[in-house]
């Protein structure tokens, strides 16, 4: 057990070795050098350039006018306007939906995280006797697909009275999250020394203070991290809506973005804004928290 | 870890440790058990009945449904699918993500912007992803063709989605396009912990660009490379919303894998018991690779560190 938090620390700290810039090179001054560095450059800028050509195409179709979608749907930045995006809040419904997003996404990023500090905790620090059993359950669930049961997991819903409702799609979603949450807090928790909570018990702390008031307050870049990573999880998730809310009251933007896509003419303009309308979020979250997307996609790696 | 604690914590503190301990994790438990592990054994009690969704006392038909998965020709055209997209789909990323991050590695100018330039198509949701894909596609006005049009590479020009010859390819290209990122993300932290100094000494000893890949570099990064192969090799297995999304198996059903056959066959042919079975075949494929390729990686990378 131990030698799967050592290598899980080991992970957990790349994602800030990654930011630092590089330690060496540039330094070479010979022009041969300085060539084949800005060689590498223009080679760089084109493929970075492809790898983010498809987000340029959305916004730039978002952003057009109507007119110029019907005749050239994608030259790009050919016209501006926002009738599209519009167009795709109000008679696309991706104001709605976008809401159903927000309702879906965030109670169950809390509870993720949430749940996953608490039993991150028992399962790195408070030793029991069926522990483990409880463990093997939840890396079993980090490792059998999603898709095992879902079709199952469909009918019980149904007999529960849960299919289309909001809280048993938040709870699916919570719970194909908190294997991977938990296993992610646990490598957190289990870095903290363990002369802080025994110097706790002896100041008469109790255990349920000595985890609220003194190891908690140390995780949270872990908590912070998940919760990113969690929130962009699920607010990209499809299945999980396709499935248990087929009746379209909740429906969020991924699932909508589908359902437009299947309509009987496909309007691009409002589908491109409806994209745009999708993928803004991310881009914005992913811009402002990479530190933390990149750590939580990173040792979400480990998970398998 | 935990035994070390145990054998010198007081009877007291170990008691309330378990209270504390058993009230954190159970709604959890509650949770996993509620919606994974009883629809687990939905799953396989489904899968030895004939369950239509209707019927709430379906029949008893033993192993019909694991027989007829093996004598059905589409469960092996849809294993052959995963089969080409595992062995693609997994190359692929490793090869470009290697290359960009060799290319990466040593430019201090801008590395924030080309990181991030990356990495970002790996955080869209897929369905945005298969929505912009399919217009680069588009037989008419797509991206695609008109570049292959302007470097006079016409004749190649097709509806790339809907040629069955193409429609597999095309869809793991955008994976491919998708996953890259992610792989380049961790090769390149991988890389900050190569040891430099090996590597100016063994250009001093006149080692080529090659030789220093293949005897420094490469060994160093083997438990990240085995690591990100395990991840993207397992996700082979289970491959879904981008099909579903791009072609929806088809066309012709070309485009079937394992995942969008067992979808297909739930829901829209309402043959639960047999969707359910196909579900556990993906499992059963790839879990014990999971597990033994992470074994593996384990290994490795204990030995790497000199651990």
């Amino acid at each position: 057990m131990s030698d799967i938090t050592v290598s899980e620390r080991d992970r957990l700290q790349l994602p800030e070795a990654l930011n630092r810039p590089a330690a060496t090179e540039e330094n070479a001054a010979s022009p041969r050098r300085k060539t084949a560095l800005a060689g590498k450059h223009v080679l760089l800028i084109a493929l970075a350039l492809i790898s983010l050509f498809p987000v340029i195409l959305i916004i730039s179709t978002a952003l057009k006018t109507e007119a110029d979608v019907r005749v050239d749907p994608f030259s790009l930045f050919s016209s501006f306007s926002l009738e599209n995006i519009t167009t795709a809040w109000t008679e696309g419904h991706f104001g709605e939906y976008l809401g159903n997003s927000l309702l879906l996404t965030v109670p169950s990023t809390l509870l993720v995280v949430v749940l996953s500090t608490m039993a991150g905790y028992t399962f790195a620090r408070l030793p029991f006797r069926g522990r483990s059993v409880a463990f093997y359950l939840v890396v079993l669930g980090l490792l059998v697909p999603f898709f095992t049961y879902m079709i199952p997991l469909y009918f019980q819903l149904r007999g529960l009275a849960l299919l289309d409702t909001l809280a048993g799609a938040i709870l699916i979603l919570t719970s194909t999250g908190v294997s991977f949450g938990t296993f992610f807090m646990r490598a957190f928790f289990s870095d903290l020394p363990t002369e802080l909570e025994q110097a706790a018990r002896v100041d008469g702390c109790s255990e349920w203070q000595i985890f609220l008031k003194v190891m908690l307050p140390l995780v949270g870049s872990g908590a912070s991290a998940l919760g990113v990573f969690t929130f962009l999880q699920n607010w990209n998730n499809f299945l999980v809506p396709l499935l248990y809310l087929p009746g379209g009251e909740f429906r969020p933007l991924t699932t909508g973005l589908y359902q437009f896509t299947g309509g009987r003419s496909i309007d691009v303009g409002p589908l491109a804004a409806g994209t745009l309308i999708t993928i803004l979020p991310v881009i914005v979250l992913f811009l402002v928290m990479q530190r933390q997307v990149a750590s939580g996609f990173i040792s979400g790696a480990v998970k398998g | 870890m935990s035994s070390t604690i145990t054998s010198t914590t007081p009877a007291v503190t170990r008691r309330a440790q378990t209270r504390l301990g058993i009230a954190l994790i159970a709604p959890l438990m509650i949770l996993v058990t509620l919606f994974f592990v009883l629809p687990m054994c939905s799953a396989i009690y489904y899968s030895f009945v004939d369950f239509d969704g209707i019927n709430p006392n379906p029949e008893f038909v033993g192993l019909d449904n694991y027989t007829r998965m093996f004598t059905d020709p589409e469960v092996w055209h849809a294993l052959g699918n995963n089969a080409i997209w595992i062995v693609l789909g997994t190359a692929a990323p490793l090869a470009i993500g290697l290359v960009l991050a060799l290319l990466l590695w040593n430019v201090k100018r801008g590395n924030m912007f080309y990181r991030l330039a990356f990495f970002l198509p790996y955080v869209l949701p897929g369905i945005a992803i298969g929505i912009v894909w399919g217009w680069i596609y588009d037989p008419v006005n797509g991206w695609l063709n008109k570049a292959l049009q302007s470097i006079g590479l016409g004749h190649l020009t097709t509806g790339w989605l809907g040629e069955p010859n193409t429609a597999l390819y095309a869809v793991l290209a955008t994976a491919i396009w998708a996953s890259t990122g992610f792989v380049l993300i961790i090769f390149l932290s991988a890389l900050r912990n190569v040891d430099t100094e090996q590597i100016d000494a063994s250009r001093l000893d006149g080692a080529n660009a090659a030789q220093r890949l293949w005897h420094i570099i490469l060994p160093q990064i083997m438990p990240v490379f085995l690591m990100v192969t395990t991840i993207t090799l397992v996700g082979g297995f289970s491959v879904f919303d981008i099909i579903f999304i791009m072609t929806g198996g088809g066309p012709a059903n070309a485009t079937n894998v394992m995942g969008t056959y067992a979808y297909n066959s739930a829901f829209k042919v309402s043959d639960i018991s047999y969707g359910t079975t196909l579900a556990l075949l993906i499992t059963a494929l790839s879990v014990p690779c999971a597990v033994l390729l992470n074994r593996l990686q384990r290994r490795l990378s204990l030995q790497g560190t000199g651990a």
